[in-house]
């Protein structure tokens, strides 16, 4: 646990200055920023996953997913209070979770890529035919319970959402379990060899994630209020999770909740200039350039720049 | 019953087609090209564009989509595979980047709106009882014959061999002779121009729309995973194990069920036997 006090000094700036947003912004961009925090809580929840233990999810949506049509269907075809509802939603995430994690057993790599992309195209195919009338077939679920009512109190519950779950990442990735998720991610024999359960480790890992992405995707339905299988179980969606991830800085807290900010601003700062398909084009390729530049994310560029600044300072 | 194996067998014919091209790379480069359905839809746009906008001869229009989606392959490897230095993870993320950028491009070029594409040959004919069009028997026709040229190519020429060298082990073909560089160069052209060509069958058999990538995608991946890499026949196989599966399920269950046993064969084989059926043991 190697905390120091200006790491409390940054959490308390970055608290301070987005708990001050809503006054100095307008309503419009405020609905913007609750985006970015969305996609910054299931951008850190793949990266519990698959950033810090390298097995790459590509079936993300299909954990946020079943979050979100869990407390929809349960409190728009059950009337089920919300308060019920979404720590139900985050238990069958979890269980959902759980069978993610059973092929992670056998397989790594590129195969458990493919295996996870399989799960969300089932779910997604699933989700149309299976029980339609409560899941709403093709067309989703429309007019879910809303939790608060005006974009000023959306953005402080996902704000305080996203905040809660960043800090106890943050906590978590500090202790000697987070140590083990990442050497994970760099070797997993060597942990094993070192008298580790890896496969403890990983469970661990999967439950974790899939615990955050419960908890998005419930509160996530909540807010937009509708949900439709090709909203969610979609390659597009899982494109924004994983690319913010990897913008921001994989296997690290602030890494996805900078690249679910950066990316949400970039597409929303384009539209006056780019108002037509291109803004898509555009992002994606300041995606790709980015990535390609420096796969370990804004972070990393981050860091030379200040360890620049420094030396330049020194001398 | 008849009409099903007919059904069956044109349909795995596609499939096949759109798989191999994707197996290529798998087995040769060693990496997941996500951004494998894109070439489908360049292939399949292109088409569009040369011989419905421009009205050229249809044969030269499959032939001018082929020699984009080889450029479009040839072009990847070096402006991706080759920069990020055969790091996987990073490739697939790219890949899948570059393929949501393409489909961006392709909005633009085209607009958001679905296109039909029409037929390439033109025509329908009855076989036991079952109406067939020329344009999927012709896909299917077509799927055989690049088939089984592949099949000789890689079994029969030196170039071909070289290729299942790299394959089957990078340095000991380097240690050959062999230019591995030159010989991922040359499979990721044969698989963008397998890929454009399958992208104008697709199409024509389905229709031309940005998002159109993701499902011949996952057949592909369907198809690698459950054949198992480095195994042409076994990608033939089991692409009449999957067209059947669908068709059966299609016609005697429910069509919108047509998918999930795909996804279902996917997950059973992953976990039970991760080389594939007809896979080579080794795996990474």
């Amino acid at each position: 646990m190697n905390i120091r006090w200006y790491h409390f000094a940054l959490w308390a700036a970055f608290m301070a200055v987005m708990f001050a947003l809503p006054e100095f912004v307008s309503r419009g961009t405020l609905r913007t920023v609750i985006f970015a925090n969305f996609l910054a809580i299931f951008a850190i929840s793949w990266d519990v996953l698959s950033g810090r233990t390298g097995y790459i999810s590509f079936g993300h949506p299909f954990l946020i997913g079943i979050g979100a049509y869990t407390t929809a269907i349960l409190t728009k075809r059950f009337d089920v209070a919300i308060e019920a509802s979404i720590p139900i939603a985050v238990i069958v995430t979890m269980i959902a979770g759980f069978i993610v994690f059973l092929p992670a057993l056998r397989i790594k790599g590129s195969y458990f890529a493919l295996v996870t992309l399989a799960f969300m195209e089932l779910m997604y195919q699933l989700v149309q035919v299976i029980r339609p009338d409560l899941t709403g077939g093709t067309r989703g679920i429309s007019g879910i319970q809303g939790i608060t009512r005006g974009a000023v109190n959306g953005y402080y519950l996902s704000l305080t959402l996203l905040l809660v779950v960043a800090v106890t990442v943050w906590l978590v990735m500090r202790t000697r379990v987070g140590t083990a998720l990442s050497a994970i991610g760099m070797n997993e024999e060597s942990v094993r060899g070192s008298g580790l359960d890896t496969t403890k480790l990983k469970l661990f890992a999967f439950l974790f994630s899939a615990l955050i992405a419960g908890l998005g995707g419930a509160f996530y339905a909540h807010y937009v209020g509708a949900i439709a299988p090709r909203a969610l179980f979609d390659i597009n969606f899982l494109f924004t999770i994983i690319v913010a991830a990897l913008i921001g800085g994989a296997a690290t807290t602030a890494g996805p909740i900078i690249g679910a900010f950066f990316l949400t601003f970039l597409l929303e700062y384009l539209r006056p200039y780019l108002p037509g398909a291109e803004r898509y084009f555009i992002y994606g390729g300041v995606a790709l350039l980015l990535y390609m530049y420096q796969p370990k994310g804004i972070i990393a560029l981050l860091e030379t720049m200040k360890d620049r600044i420094i030396r330049r300072s020194s001398t | 019953m008849l009409q099903i194996i007919i059904q069956g067998l044109l349909l795995s014919g596609l499939y096949a087609l759109i798989a191999v091209g994707f197996t290529l790379i798998f087995s040769v480069g060693r990496v997941l090209n996500l951004a494998y359905g894109a070439y489908l839809m360049i292939g399949g746009y292109a088409f569009f564009f040369f011989s419905q906008q421009l009205g050229l001869p249809i044969l030269l229009g499959v032939i001018l989509a082929g020699v984009l989606g080889c450029l479009a392959g040839l072009l990847k490897y070096r402006l991706l595979v080759i920069p990020l230095k055969g790091d996987h993870v990073a490739i697939e993320i790219s890949t899948l980047i570059l393929a949501v950028v393409i489909q961006a491009g392709i909005v633009l070029l085209f607009g958001d709106s679905p296109k039909v594409l029409l037929p390439i040959v033109p025509g329908v004919t009855q076989i036991a009882g079952a109406s067939v069009t020329f344009n999927i028997l012709t896909a299917t026709l077509v799927s055989w014959a690049i088939l089984i040229s592949l099949y000789l190519f890689i079994k029969k020429t030196h170039l071909g061999r070289a290729m299942q060298a790299v394959s089957m082990d990078k340095k000991g073909a380097a240690i050959s002779g062999v230019n591995p560089d030159h010989i991922n160069m040359l499979t990721w052209g044969i698989s963008g121009t397998l890929g454009a060509v399958a992208g104008v069958f697709f199409a024509s058999y389905t229709q031309l729309s940005p998002s159109m990538w993701v499902a011949p995608l996952i057949i592909a991946v369907a198809v690698v995973i459950v054949g198992g890499i480095g195994s042409i026949i076994g990608t033939l196989i089991v692409a009449h194990i999957i067209g059947f599966m669908e068709v059966i399920a299609v016609a005697e269950i429910a069509p919108e069920l047509r998918g999930v046993f795909t996804m279902l064969l996917i997950i059973a084989v992953l976990i039970i036997r991760p080389q594939g059926l007809f896979g080579r043991e080794e795996i990474q």
